[in-house]
């Protein structure tokens, strides 16, 4: 084969410039690996090539760099090798997947802490509504016994009849209201010492100059006690008597007595 | 302002672009922007459409560097072909066609100085491959500049593909001789 011929022929020019067919530059690439002067001729064209262009060249317009980089902007490394590329991009999403995380955990045990306290604030109101509710009832009861109460003491014939301590008992006292026409007894004791274990304060109304009893004193310090019914009675005393009352009065035991006023 | 980075080799250059460097993108552009833009323009003289074809081929350049194969030739070599390709694309599209119909209409009727450019603004490769003789030129203009393959001219012209290839050739070897670098 002729190589000085086939160098000289154009068709490594033709190559160089990208006109050459298929065929053609098989062929060129296969000589240039066996004639070591062909290898050099094409070497020489693309040399010829670069300084031809560079001769002709145009200055592209100004901002066509800068424009450039900006629209490639996120295709280049931080660091060089394109391992990077994907570390830097990965530790973008990972930093915000962390940030996201840690703030929606904040934002969690936030709620979570804000829910407990709304739950234990729930309970306490409750239990606070339900003792108010038996705050509420006992004052609803007591008004009512109150209520009772002052119907008793007000009842048309209804006397008022104050025991008051006996010598050696003078803090003592208790007030009866005794209604004359159903004869019912109700008793306030507006001071008594508390019962000793065993003992029961028991009231009697004297009639006639006997004692009758007139029943047992449970706690009758904050209400009235209904008694029992008595007639005809001028004087009401009261006596310390063992639990369960006795049938006549312990008169050493004696707190408290008043007389009726007719 | 940084020292801009400098690639003693085109190895390194190389090496950059596939590293993802923007020191070598930059590189690349300053030294050959130039070149490559006047290659453009030879196919397409039109300064915002060449500019516009410029930045696609450097955005190529760029994506495409891991297909560059350094045995089937140089960096310049392989990003003139990527140039020329791009330019001959839209050469070869409808709306460039049309234009170029337009303004040779124009041409026919009135000389306007600001709109059709005078004969010494033609690109530096056009004017050299206008003084070729005819079957030269008409080689040329098909191969070169419209990006037809020796098969189609064959056609086109209706001589043998053997008459294409000794002419283009020969066309090539005239063009070189009167460039005279």
């Amino acid at each position: 084969m002729d190589i000085k011929a086939y160098i000289e022929s154009g068709v490594i020019e033709s190559y160089v410039l990208g006109m050459a067919d298929a065929e053609e530059a098989a062929e060129l690439q296969r000589l240039s690996l066996e004639y070591p002067a062909i290898a050099a001729a094409i070497k020489e064209r693309e040399q010829w090539l670069r300084e031809f262009s560079e001769a002709t060249g145009r200055p592209a317009p100004a901002g066509v760099k800068d424009q450039l980089l900006q629209s490639l902007g996120n295709e280049f490394a931080v660091k060089p090798g394109p391992v990077h590329v994907i570390n830097r991009r990965f530790k973008y999403i990972a930093a915000a997947s962390l940030l996201a995380l840690f703030v929606s955990t904040a934002g969690n045990v936030y709620l979570y802490r804000k829910y407990t306290k709304a739950t234990g604030d729930y309970i306490a109101l409750q239990k606070e509504q339900v003792q108010v509710l038996a705050v509420n009832q006992t004052y609803q009861a007591r008004l009512t016994a109150f209520d009772h109460d002052l119907k008793v003491m007000s009842g048309p014939g209804v006397i008022k009849v104050p025991l008051a301590g006996v010598a050696g008992k003078e803090g003592s006292l208790a007030t009866v209201y005794w209604d004359t026409h159903s004869r019912d007894v109700y008793l306030m004791s507006n001071n008594l010492p508390p019962a000793p274990s065993g003992k029961q304060y028991q009231l009697w109304a004297l009639i006639d100059g006997k004692p009758v009893d007139a029943g047992m004193i449970a706690d009758c310090s904050s209400s009235l006690c209904h008694l029992k019914k008595v007639t005809g009675a001028q004087a009401f005393a009261i006596t310390l008597e063992k639990a369960g009352g006795s049938a006549t009065p312990t008169l050493d035991q004696m707190f408290v007595i008043g007389n009726v006023k007719s | 302002m940084k020292e801009p980075q400098t690639y003693n080799t085109e190895q390194q250059l190389i090496n950059g672009l596939k590293q993802r460097e923007q020191a070598a993108f930059s590189y690349l552009y300053d030294h050959y922007s130039s070149a490559l833009n006047g290659v453009i323009y030879n196919i397409i003289p039109d300064t915002n459409i060449a500019t516009d074809i410029l930045q696609e081929v450097f955005v190529k350049i760029w994506r495409l560097i891991d297909s560059y194969d350094p045995d089937r030739g140089k960096l310049f070599t392989w990003m003139f072909n990527i140039a020329r390709n791009t330019a001959i694309d839209l050469a070869r599209s409808k709306e460039w066609r049309n234009s170029k119909l337009n303004n040779s209409l124009t041409e026919d009727y009135a000389q306007l100085p600001d709109q059709s450019p005078p004969s010494s603004d033609l690109p530096e490769l056009r004017k050299i491959v206008y003084s070729l003789k005819e079957e030269y030129k008409t080689v040329i203009e098909l191969s070169y500049f419209e990006g037809y393959t020796q098969k189609e001219i064959a056609t086109i012209e209706q001589i043998p593909l053997g008459t294409v290839k000794t002419r283009l050739r020969a066309a090539l070897l005239q063009l070189k001789k009167k460039i005279n670098l």
